[in-house]
Formats: structure tokens, C-alpha cells, sequence
């Protein structure tokens, strides 16, 4: 036995199990050199970075409770008579998909908390997602070299709307039927293929029995598995390039200010994601959602009133009940009204939100790199067009409750939905200017955006009062920040080890940001 | 059988009994007091004869309803109930439309001018039968007050009645909705089962009449003992029922309380203002608003050109400039 033998045998006893374990590994795999890139990514701190992170977790809610929900549900059309603890229900004849739905909402352990806090997940998903784009496109973070990303994000949402859909169709209780009976008719309002298709989906005409078992498929294997991939690529993205950030503090289109992944953010996010997970059980326990039993089994020829989408889809439903009955004759063949606000609105919505990095370049001239997010006030023309966008899109979503909203304010529903006529053209007209206006004047405004200071008035002994503006904070110092390195010799002992490395100053390495 | 009773039919006495059954038929009992409602009267024919042979019981009854009419149903309806302008005729819509009309609140109304709108009766049980009978004495028609015994009711058969007769106005979950135009169909909870079936029957306002070749009479029980003992559902699952009105409110839930509620606590674990040439000091880090302390650990990222600041990872993740 030589010493150098000897000597590793003696290095070797001294590390502990786990660690002799991790070096079998890195020798093998070489974890550590990537990993400790991961570990070491830099996560700016601003909490508005972190409403992405919202639909991260709500998806890993939504996974975990799909997979118990999927244990119990039934996806058949199948028709059997009830007789589960319902009383209402038993003895009618229902599909197997309403019986189980009921059955594990009633004899399941736990499983009506699991319905409804997918459900309310699943609300919340689509929810943090617009919000997550929201602020992306009002401080142009999906500018170069982002745009990828940014499609890639508005794909998802589009999925994560669709396999919604096809969520809370599964049950097949009366108000989601009428849902698929409306996306039928959706479908074959697409000129010259819409019949084709519908027949393709459905797998013959309206309603048939392949529908459910379709849907189940799609809603839980082949949806979530293009949204775990492109969520895949979403964050691999995003380590690429580094995050964005905010100016100030020493941040700079080259550096990345905030909290390195190991220890910090990764235990703030770990947190919040138990705080995401908390706040859907809270909601499952407390407030029901979709209580199907109420509902009954969805048969075409019953209905029931005050039907909408869930809220999501709500902007869809809103555009076809502001629509009026135009349609096109075209020679031989008619295009009927729902086309427009249920085909062509989507179409356009989704086309424009896909082409917007490129229209913004092509119009500002701007095909520079950005690494440093803008504020929205300091693009007045981007943020007046977004927000009398989604103004439309917000007075749409409103009209979908029309009915709701008649009955609560004792108005005509006739009158409310010509109020939504009127506001939906309305309403984008006035957020422009006004939006436009609001950005150019908090500009000018000094210190606009920053703590306000209390003044303090104070009365001297002869009576007069005399304005004194308070200290910023107590204990407030004017600063500059400060910022401390990563420190290189914890992170990466096994990567300095590395010969080939030596080029560049042991233990630290160069992480250039720009592209080109 | 027919031919049984044809041949029955022939004799003078069934003659009487034939004529009877016809009359009954044509002529049903209508709100004659306690008798009409208590079935006691229903074996007999009620004719208009026999008003002078009611019990103390029930003349008293009529001169009560005829005192609460005069005082506040006449004004509108006129003395003997013949309507004027203001009003309808009631004369031959029976007990049970005042019954229903009196009992949800709708009748009286404050002012003849406004729409009616549930509220508290303004009369006991006793007065509004009182009333009821009053108004069915002047004139016969219309039906009696109904009786229903919900013993022997099947809630599934009438929850399915219910979907297919009753939820396209009063929506499913029995919440009431607004129409077309100024139409709207109230909600359903907290009817008596009289209520409900008197509105069955009746059909007020707009809402249609439903008979008995469409809602059979045990299908009425059904219905009736769905919408009174299980559309509330007084121990329905899952927590808060946000009124019943399906996904509207529960999209305002998940987005202001279920979204907002992930916001805010994102505003409280991450970092809030921090401004450009705010001088940066404060805000670093969880503690929000608060100002840093001189040891707190900020992290920067990348290095530019040729001076490295601070470290990462290995090389390998970035694109070498």
C-alpha cells in the first residue's frame, strides 16, 4: 500500500457517509460544477419578482391533489343509478364520471378538500399567471432577449385556460355540460372545417359518450406534460439569462443585486410556497366551490339559469353575450355570430400578445439587449396601451356576469348589458388617455414613488405654527449599498480542484451576461 | 269497468252521482273556509248554497277576512274584490293565489305603483287563510289552499323535476336570477311547502302555471319537499356558499382572495420600495420596509469586462463574451 493510498484512505475515513456518498456521485456525474451555478444564481429581492413563483406552486398544489383526485374519479359516461350517501341524487340515473365526482366528494376521506382545493389552485394557477404577466409587460420584461420566454409563458397560459376547461367539464353536472355544449357550438362556428372538427373532438355529433374519457386524458396526462416541459424551458430560460431587475442599488444591465438561490431565496421561496399551498387549503376548507350535488347530472335537455365559465374563460362568455346577432352570409355559406367574439377575439388576443415584443421593437426601434426593467411610468405609450387593453379585457370579464349583476342591483338585465355594450368601446377609450396622462405626471413629480415624510407642526410659545418636515425613519442613513460578493472558496471546492480551470484566477470565473 | 259505471249511470241514483262527479270536475271546491283546506268539504259538492250551513268557526273566519279586505285589499281591489283600476279582479282566482300573494309579502303592496317585492307578511297564518277564504267566498274558481304532506316524498325525483321545470329562471341552486327586460325569477329559499305549491299551481306573475298533467301530484310533493328541505341545504358541504350564484362569485373569490391573498404575502416577504437614486439603503432583504443594518449580506451577481466582482459558479452556465 503506498502512502498516497494511505493517505486518501485516511481523507477518505474522516468525511462522513453522506459526504462519501456525494463525491461517488460528483465523481460520476460532475453535479457539483453545475449545481453549484444553481446554487449560486442571484434572485433579485423585489416582491413583484415573485408572483411567478405564485403559479409555480399553485401548479405543484394542483399536481399533488390531481393525483388523489385521479385515484377516485371515474372518467365514464357510462350511465348507472346512484346510490351513494346523497340522499337528492339516489336513485336517479347519472354518468359514472357525476357519481364518482359525488361519491369522492362525500365518502372519501378528505376528498371534497382535495375538489375544492384544486379547484380553487386551479383559479389561482390561471390568476398569478396574468398577474406574472401583467407586471412582465408593464416593465418590458419581455423585451431582448426575453422574447422567447415571454411566448413561451403566454403558451402556458393559453394551456392552463384550456385544461381549466376541460377540469371542470369532468364532472358532468349541469352547468359544465352547458359549458361543453357552447364549446361545441364554438367549434362549429369555425367556417368550412368547424364541423369537422367538432366531429373530430366529440368523436361523432353532440353529445355523444367519447367526450369525458377525452377530456380526462388530456386534462391529466397530455396538459400537464406540455406545461411541465415548457415550464421546464420557462425556468431554464431563465437561469440562462440571468434574472432581470429593477435599477438602483447597484443594479446594472451586467449584474444580477439580490439573494444568491442557497441559502437565502431558496429559503424565502420555500416558505412562500408553503404560504401558497396554506392559503388553497384554507380557501378548500372554508369556501365551496363547484358543489356538484347542488347541480345534478347534465342531461342536453335540462338547464338551468345563470350559467357562467369559470372566471378564466368569463372574458370569452362576456364577448358573446356583448355581441350582436351579425352574421355573415357568405354565398352557400353562413358565418354565425359566436365566431366572432369566441373564435376571431381569442385569435387576435393570443396573436397580439405572441407579437408584441416584435411590434414594440419594430415600432420604438429598440432591439438592444435589456437586462434592467423599466418603470411603467417611464413608458407612458406601453403603459396606456396595456392598460386600456386589458381595460377591454376586464369590462369583458364583468359582462360575463351580467345576469348576476342585474339581480343583485335590481336593474334590467337588458340595460346591464347594454351598459357592457357601451363600456367595452368605452371604457378603453377613457384608460388610454388618462393612463397616459397619470405616467407623464407622476414623471415630473419629484420623488414620486418614494416614502413620504410626515411634516410636523409645531406651535411656538407665542402661538404661531411653524412646519417642520420629520426625519425620513428613525434610524434612517443615507447609504450606498452595501453589496457582498459571493464568496468563491465555500462554492466551489470541487471545480477549483479542477486543473483545466487554472486559466482563470483560482475560485472565480467570469459569468459574462451580454450575448453578443 | 266503463261499462259498469254506464250501465250504474242509468239509475236515477247514479244519475245524481254522475252529475255530482261532473260538477265536482267542473266546479272543483274552492277556498270554502277550513273545509276546503282540511279536505272536509271536498267528498261534498260546495255549492253556493251551502254558505248559510257553515260552522261559527268559519263565518267568523269570513267576517275576519272580510274586515282585513276591507282594510287593506279594497283600496285597489275594490270593495267586493271586482278590481279597479289600480287593482285585478279577484273574483274567481281562489285561495290559493291569495294565499300565496298575501303570505310571501308581495300583497299589500305600500303604493299601487310599485313592483311587489318579498318581504315579511304583514298577517299571521290565521289572518292571510282568513283572507284567502274571504276573497274565494265571493266568487267560485281558482283553487283551494293546497295541502301538502311531505310523508312519502322522493327528494331525487324531485330534484329532477326541478332541473328540468324550474332551474332555466330560478336557477339550479334555487338562488333566482334576473330575466330578459325587467323580468326576474325570485329565489326559492325559505318557502313555506304551501308556498311552493300554491306557486306551482298558480304560476305567478310570469312565471307559467304547471298543472297536473305536467307536474303530477306526487311529483308536487317531490318538488316541494326538494325546494323546502334540501335546496338550502342547511348542511351542505365544503364551507361557504357564496349565495349560490356558481362561478362568478367563486372567480372573484379566487382571484381577490385566493390571488390577492398570494400577493400580499409576496409584498410581505419580499422586498418593497426601492427606488432608483433612493440612495438604496433600506428594504434590503425579508424584512420589507425596514432599514438594513450595517451587516446586511446583499449578494451581486455578474462582472463586467475584465474585473471580476464577485463569483458565481463554474464558467460553464454562462456565454463567454
Amino acid at each position: 500500500m503506498s502512502a498516497a493510498q494511505a493517505d486518501g484512505r485516511a481523507a477518505r475515513r474522516e468525511e462522513s457517509a453522506v459526504e462519501r456518498l456525494y463525491g461517488w456521485v460528483d465523481d460520476r456525474f460532475a453535479i457539483s460544477r453545475g449545481g453549484r451555478h444553481l446554487l449560486d444564481k442571484i434572485f433579485p429581492d423585489h416582491w413583484s419578482f415573485m408572483l411567478g413563483e405564485i403559479a409555480l406552486y399553485s401548479f405543484i398544489v394542483l399536481l399533488v391533489t390531481g393525483v388523489f383526485l385521479t385515484l377516485y374519479f371515474v372518467p365514464s359516461e357510462h350511465d348507472i343509478v346512484y346510490n351513494g350517501v346523497y340522499g337528492p341524487l339516489r336513485g336517479q340515473t347519472v354518468s359514472e364520471a357525476y357519481a364518482s365526482t359525488v361519491n369522492l366528494s362525500f365518502s372519501v376521506r378528505d376528498g371534497l378538500l382535495m375538489r375544492q382545493m384544486h379547484h380553487w389552485a386551479a383559479n389561482i394557477f390561471v390568476g398569478s399567471i396574468v398577474v406574472h404577466m401583467l407586471r412582465v409587460f408593464f416593465t418590458g420584461g419581455f423585451r431582448r432577449p426575453r422574447e422567447i420566454n415571454w411566448m413561451i409563458g403566454a403558451t402556458m397560459l393559453i394551456l392552463a385556460i384550456f385544461n381549466g376547461f376541460l377540469g371542470y367539464s369532468l364532472p358532468d353536472d349541469l352547468i359544465s355540460g352547458t359549458g361543453i355544449r357552447i364549446a361545441y357550438s364554438i367549434l362549429e362556428s369555425i367556417p368550412f372545417v368547424g364541423t369537422y372538427l367538432a366531429y373530430f373532438l366529440f368523436g361523432g355529433s353532440y353529445p355523444g359518450t367519447a367526450i369525458i374519457p377525452r377530456f380526462f386524458i388530456i386534462h391529466v396526462l397530455i396538459l400537464p406534460l406540455v406545461i411541465l416541459g415548457l415550464l421546464a424551458a420557462h425556468l431554464g430560460i431563465l437561469v440562462r439569462h440571468r434574472h432581470s431587475q429593477f435599477p438602483g442599488r447597484g443594479a446594472r444591465e451586467d449584474n444580477v443585486v439580490g439573494s444568491p438561490l442557497w441559502p437565502a431565496f431558496a429559503a424565502k421561496t420555500g416558505g412562500f410556497f408553503f404560504l401558497i399551498a396554506g392559503v388553497t387549503a384554507l380557501l378548500g376548507a372554508l369556501v365551496q366551490i363547484n358543489p356538484i350535488w347542488l347541480y345534478g347530472q347534465y342531461y342536453p335537455y335540462k338547464v338551468s339559469y345563470a350559467v357562467q365559465p369559470d372566471w378564466y374563460m368569463g372574458w370569452l362568455d362576456g364577448a358573446l353575450r356583448v355581441m350582436p346577432s351579425w352574421e355573415i352570409n357568405l354565398p352557400g355559406h353562413m358565418v354565425p355570430t359566436i365566431f366572432f367574439p369566441a373564435v376571431l377575439l381569442p385569435g387576435i388576443t393570443f396573436g397580439l400578445i405572441y407579437a408584441w415584443p416584435l411590434i414594440e421593437a419594430k415600432l420604438t426601434g429598440d432591439y438592444a439587449e435589456h437586462h434592467l426593467l423599466d418603470r411603467p411610468r417611464d413608458k407612458p405609450l406601453r403603459t396606456a396601451i396595456g392598460a386600456a387593453t386589458f381595460s377591454f379585457y376586464f369590462v369583458l370579464f364583468g359582462a360575463s356576469a351580467t345576469d348576476v349583476l342585474a339581480n343583485y342591483l335590481t336593474v334590467s338585465l337588458n340595460v346591464v348589458l347594454w351598459a357592457f355594450r357601451i363600456a367595452c368601446i368605452v371604457v378603453p377609450i377613457v384608460v388610454f388617455p388618462v393612463t397616459y396622462k397619470i405616467c407623464r405626471e407622476i414623471q415630473e413629480t419629484p420623488g414620486a414613488g418614494s416614502r413620504k415624510r410626515p411634516n410636523i407642526v409645531v406651535r411656538s410659545a407665542e402661538g404661531g405654527y411653524e412646519v417642520v418636515p420629520s426625519e425620513e425613519y428613525p434610524g434612517y442613513v443615507e447609504r450606498e449599498p452595501d453589496l457582498e460578493p459571493v464568496p468563491v472558496e465555500e462554492v466551489d471546492v470541487v471545480g477549483a480542484m479542477q486543473p483545466e480551470q487554472e486559466e482563470t484566477p483560482e475560485g472565480i470565473y467570469r459569468i459574462p451576461r451580454v450575448f453578443r | 269497468m266503463l261499462l259498469r259505471v254506464l250501465r250504474q249511470a242509468a239509475t236515477p241514483a247514479g244519475v245524481v252521482v254522475a252529475a255530482a262527479a261532473l260538477a265536482m270536475v267542473l266546479y272543483p271546491p274552492h277556498g270554502r273556509g277550513a273545509g276546503a283546506q282540511g279536505g272536509g268539504s271536498t267528498g261534498r259538492l260546495a255549492a253556493p248554497a251551502l254558505v248559510d250551513k257553515t260552522s261559527p268557526s268559519r263565518s267568523a273566519q269570513l267576517a275576519l277576512g272580510r274586515t282585513l279586505f276591507d282594510e287593506n285589499c279594497s283600496s285597489c281591489h275594490g270593495i267586493d274584490a271586482q278590481g279597479s283600476k289600480l287593482g285585478l279582479d279577484l273574483r274567481g282566482v281562489g285561495a290559493a293565489v291569495v294565499d300565496l300573494w298575501v303570505s310571501s309579502g308581495w300583497m299589500p303592496l305600500a303604493q299601487p305603483t310599485i313592483e311587489p317585492i318579498r318581504k315579511p307578511s304583514k298577517f299571521d297564518r290565521q289572518q292571510t287563510e282568513a283572507i284567502a277564504n274571504y276573497v274565494a267566498s265571493l266568487a267560485p274558481g281558482g283553487l283551494p289552499i293546497p295541502k301538502v304532506d311531505l310523508k312519502g316524498a322522493n327528494a331525487a325525483e324531485g330534484f329532477s323535476v326541478f332541473a328540468l321545470n324550474c332551474a332555466p329562471c330560478h336557477t339550479i341552486t334555487g338562488a333566482g336570477d334576473a330575466l330578459s327586460s325587467e323580468l326576474s325569477a325570485p329565489p326559492l329559499h325559505g318557502l313555506t311547502p304551501t308556498q311552493v305549491a300554491e306557486a306551482v299551481r298558480t304560476g305567478p306573475g310570469t312565471m307559467p302555471t304547471f298543472n297536473s298533467f305536467v307536474i303530477s301530484k306526487q311529483q308536487l310533493v317531490d318538488v316541494v319537499d326538494y325546494v323546502t328541505r334540501h335546496i338550502e341545504h342547511p348542511d351542505s358541504p365544503g364551507g361557504l356558499s357564496l349565495g349560490g350564484v356558481g362561478p362568478v362569485a367563486e372567480g372573484f373569490v379566487g382571484l381577490f382572495v385566493g390571488v390577492g391573498a398570494c400577493v400580499l404575502i409576496a409584498l410581505w416577504i419580499g422586498e418593497r420600495d426601492r427606488h432608483e437614486g433612493h440612495g438604496g439603503g433600506h428594504g434590503g432583504g425579508q424584512g420589507g420596509g425596514e432599514p438594513a443594518g450595517p451587516g446586511e449580506r446583499l449578494a451581486v451577481g455578474a462582472a463586467q469586462g475584465g474585473v471580476p466582482v464577485a463569483v458565481q459558479s463554474s464558467g460553464e452556465g454562462g456565454v463567454d463574451a
